[in-house]
């Protein structure tokens, strides 16, 4: 079973085209890392895969049917995507969120202690409003609604974005924890090195197209590493 | 103090209406991106669902009210949402603001058509006795209203804090995408704010009725009186919108009582509102309402627009000449009429389509333009001479507009224009300069160098060259640098900064042009009709204009008398049912005309496009870019479609 299929996708805004043609599968319980320059369309093919973005052609399919229009559609049907550095409601209280991430306010005890479970800083946030939570704890609850729900196909965009190292090891912690829980990941990252060690897959995306697909070892050997991504590691 | 306690109780009463009405407002505004014009038209339309339950079915007060609000209200709401605005979301800034007021216009006018605009009396809901406090007497019917209010705006506070709903509606306000990607269905969200908001225009309509009457025009009116409180809040916050409803009702009620004896201020306290609506909007500090709406998302037209061959314009004046040879008594009058409506036209295409800025106050140029020119006239002042010192005479009002105009855009541009001709309106209007206390000016038919122009078809010559040069001076303008500089500016004011252009100039110099215009038209209008009154030209004439240039193109010449065209065709056809329901027609043909590339004129030139553009089909098979992409390289699979093949 395949979590998630693009097959010849292209996409865009307005005018400009920036996926063209690309294929790539999250096989069922796999964590996959998709890597590539700035302006690559790293975002661009997650806001896709999630909906956000319209396909002007190709398929994109979710467990093996084809993915229903709409972005809260695909959400209902299981796909989970942490947008870039904006993942949480800036106006609403740290459990308002948990609630509206968890589907209702009923649920929102049970969602809460799962948050707690992976982020225990959230537990002394209760009752603050997400907006002046510092950075790493934003996005701590922005990857709460990965946890808060049962998604089998998870989206991270660049979770280490602007934080400090500090703070990633909590979150690539919490990544590697849906992997241990059977769930299937596609992560854009910056930090190689992280992801490295992470993925069973690795995706090189350049200029809209799929230019590398292997194993994260594959990848270290065959010197992809430097003609795809500049000069080299961070 | 004790004299003013009456003042307190029943300027809490219409401050709490007003806060209600605000409250809906900033429901819907905050969810859905956009500013609903047509508040009180959807209040008007439950009320005169309401009367007509309890006066003509004979249902029980609290069922009629029920119905309205829970029921008529609601509905009318999600219609609004679903139908009308479900097509906004990629629009530009004017759509938005275009699409509610087309709205506006045709509920307004079509309550009037169906109900007559005669204003009726209606029953009290509440008890009328009162009750002594404190030495000061306060109605039943007062306190009752207040606590409405209180109760309506308690529950929804309740509402947001405590149900799924309610904070999915704060979610959708905070981050509308978020919403959709945590699997919220964010249109069902908005369709029920927009039910909720519906509900508070009814609920604040039908509490209001018993004071005033069911007008139309004055309850469209009273209710609009609710954007001040919203303004005060940003739009965006409900307490502070309910807040500053509640002191614009205390305010207005004060001034009441403290303009008593002062006739010349007699308008001051019902246009209190406005005043807080135009003051808040023009002295915030910039970039309060920047970020606001939608228009972050807009999708821009580049503005090309083509201006007519000199050919074209002699044929169209020989035309002009030609017409008094085949029309006699009145339809002479009505050709006159569309005469000085193309100049009107033309003046508001200026702003409307050359330079894309909405002004929802031009009524007020045409009135005082033909107010002066009767003052002028009365003391000796030649006819030529006259008319053009009236249209100078108005030129500081349209420089008094262009001054949000340096600083606002689009909605809150449109706002304040509309808050300073409801203003002007009511304050200029009774003066001296303006219809003074009779309400009305006579013009008589001017000689100029021993002509007379008394006779019709006289007159018609003489408004044609005054016309003529009006309309030549404007395609002067287009082509100049100030025309060009205004396109730069509808287009990307940034950029035009960025060339080091200061664009205060231009945008002060087309609002007096456009004001000067609008005055010569008003004057040639009222001579035409040898006298006007304050209802000739209203702020609801500024809606209907707009809705009709918009309708039949605001951006051309032509669109400009195809505009001039339909305002006249009522009268042409002299066919009462014709006037009665050409505010519905020109309001819903404004609401499917609103994208499109040029109204009318524009499909008349070529089929509309510009839908089928925006939903990237077309741009795709035109797109210049697509023949410079270099085929796509690398692992794709072969048989995949490229765009180019795609499309």
């Amino acid at each position: 079973m395949k979590a998630l299929e693009l097959d010849g996708v292209h996409a865009g805004y307005g005018p400009a085209r920036v996926l063209r043609g690309v294929d790539l599968t999250v096989p069922d319980g796999a964590t996959v890392a998709l890597l590539g320059a700035n302006g690559a369309g790293k975002t661009t093919l997650l806001r896709a895969a999630a909906g956000l973005l319209p396909v002007s052609a190709g398929t994109v399919r979710l467990a093996g049917r084809p993915a229903p229009a709409g972005a809260d559609a695909r959400a209902r049907a299981g796909l989970c995507l942490i947008p870039e550095g904006r993942g949480v409601f800036p106006r609403l209280t740290v459990e308002e969120n948990v609630a509206l991430f968890a589907g209702g306010r009923r649920r929102r005890e049970e969602a809460f202690d799962r948050v707690t479970a992976v982020f225990p800083v959230l537990g002394q946030r209760r009752h603050q409003v997400a907006g002046t939570l510092s950075g790493g704890q934003q996005q701590m609850l922005a990857f709460s609604r990965a946890l808060c729900t049962d998604a089998a196909l998870v989206l991270a965009d660049e979770l280490s974005f602007g934080l400090a190292p500090i703070v990633l090891d909590e979150l690539f912690e919490a990544v590697a924890g849906l992997r241990r829980h059977g769930r299937s990941v596609l992560v854009v990252e910056q930090f190689v090195d992280r992801v490295l060690g992470l993925a069973d897959w690795i995706y090189v995306l350049d200029k809209g197209t799929v230019t590398f697909v292997g194993e994260p070892a594959q990848l270290a050997d065959g010197g992809l590493f430097d003609r795809y991504l500049g000069s080299g590691r961070r | 103090m004790k004299e003013w306690m009456p003042f307190v109780v029943a300027g809490l009463t219409t401050g709490a209406v007003y806060a209600l009405a605000a409250t809906g407002l900033v429901v819907t505004y905050t969810t859905s991106g956009v500013f609903n014009f047509a508040h009180g038209a959807v209040g008007l339309v439950a009320a005169v669902v309401f009367y007509g339950l309890r006066v003509d079915v004979g249902m029980p007060t609290l069922g009629a009210v029920a119905v309205a609000v829970l029921g008529v209200a609601p509905v009318l709401g999600i219609a609004i949402d679903r139908v009308f605005l479900a097509r906004l979301d990629r629009a530009g800034p004017a759509a938005q603001v275009v699409v509610p007021l087309g709205l506006l216009v045709a509920l307004q006018g079509g309550v009037t058509a169906w109900f007559g605009a005669a204003s009726r009396q209606v029953a009290p809901i509440f008890s009328t006795g009162s009750f002594g406090l404190a030495g000061t007497r306060i109605g039943w019917d007062q306190l009752s209203v207040v606590a409405v209010a209180a109760v309506a705006a308690g529950v929804l506070g309740l509402f947001f804090r405590r149900s799924d709903l309610g904070l999915r509606m704060r979610a959708v306000v905070d981050d509308r995408e978020l919403t959709l990607l945590s699997g919220i269905r964010a249109r069902r969200v908005t369709s029920a704010a927009w039910m909720i908001g519906s509900a508070f225009a009814a609920l604040s309509a039908i509490l209001l009725v018993p004071f005033v009457g069911l007008d139309a025009a004055i309850l469209t009116l009273l209710v609009v009186q609710a954007f001040g409180g919203a303004v005060v809040g940003r739009l965006t916050s409900i307490p502070l919108a309910f807040a500053g409803a509640m002191a614009i009702g205390l305010g207005a009620s004060f001034t009441t009582k403290l303009v008593v004896g002062h006739p010349g201020l007699a308008g001051l306290p019902t246009s209190l509102p406005f005043i807080v609506l135009f003051a808040v909007l023009v002295l915030s500090p910039r970039g309060s309402f920047g970020g606001l709406g939608r228009s972050g998302a807009a999708r821009r037209r580049p503005s090309r627009i083509d201006r007519p061959a000199p050919a074209g314009m002699a044929a169209l004046l020989a035309g002009a000449l030609l017409l008094p040879l085949f029309l006699h008594g009145g339809r002479l009058l009505v050709a006159t009429g569309f005469l000085a409506y193309v100049l009107l036209f033309v003046s508001l295409g200026l702003l409307v389509g050359l330079s894309r800025q909405l002004s929802l106050c031009h009524a007020v140029f045409l009135a005082l333009g033909a107010t002066f020119l009767a003052h002028l006239s009365d003391a000796g002042v030649p006819f030529p001479l006259a008319l053009l010192l009236g249209g100078l005479a108005v030129v500081p009002l349209g420089a008094a507009i262009a001054l949000p105009a340096i600083r606002l855009s689009g909605l809150f541009l449109a706002l304040a224009t509309f808050g300073f001709g409801i203003l002007a309106q009511s304050l200029l209007f009774g003066t001296s300069f303006g219809f003074g206390a009779t309400g009305a000016v006579a013009l008589a038919r001017p000689r100029i160098l021993g002509l007379s122009f008394a006779g019709d078809r006289a007159y018609y010559f003489l408004v044609l060259a005054v016309v003529a040069a009006g309309v030549a001076a404007v395609e002067a303008v287009a082509r100049t640098r100030l025309g060009r500089l205004l396109r730069a500016l509808a287009d990307s004011p940034l950029a035009v900064e960025s060339l080091g252009v200061n664009p205060v100039a231009s945008r002060v110099l087309v609002f007096c042009l456009t004001a000067f215009l609008g005055a010569l038209a008003g004057g040639l209008l009222g001579t035409l009709y040898r006298s006007v009154n304050t209802t000739s030209f209203d702020f609801s004439a500024s809606l209907l204009w707009l809705t009709v240039l918009v309708t039949a193109g605001a951006a051309t010449l032509g669109g400009q008398i195809v505009a001039a065209a339909l305002l006249a065709l009522p009268a042409w056809f002299t066919a009462s049912y014709l006037s009665e329901y050409q505010a519905l027609a020109f309001g819903a043909a404004a609401i499917l005309l609103a994208q499109s590339r040029n109204g009318l004129a524009g499909l008349w030139r070529r089929p509309d496009f510009g839908r089928l553009a925006a939903e990237g089909r077309l741009r795709l098979a035109r797109s210049p870019l697509r023949d410079r992409m270099p085929p796509p390289s690398g692992v794709t699979a072969p048989g995949v479609a490229t765009p180019g093949a795609g499309a």
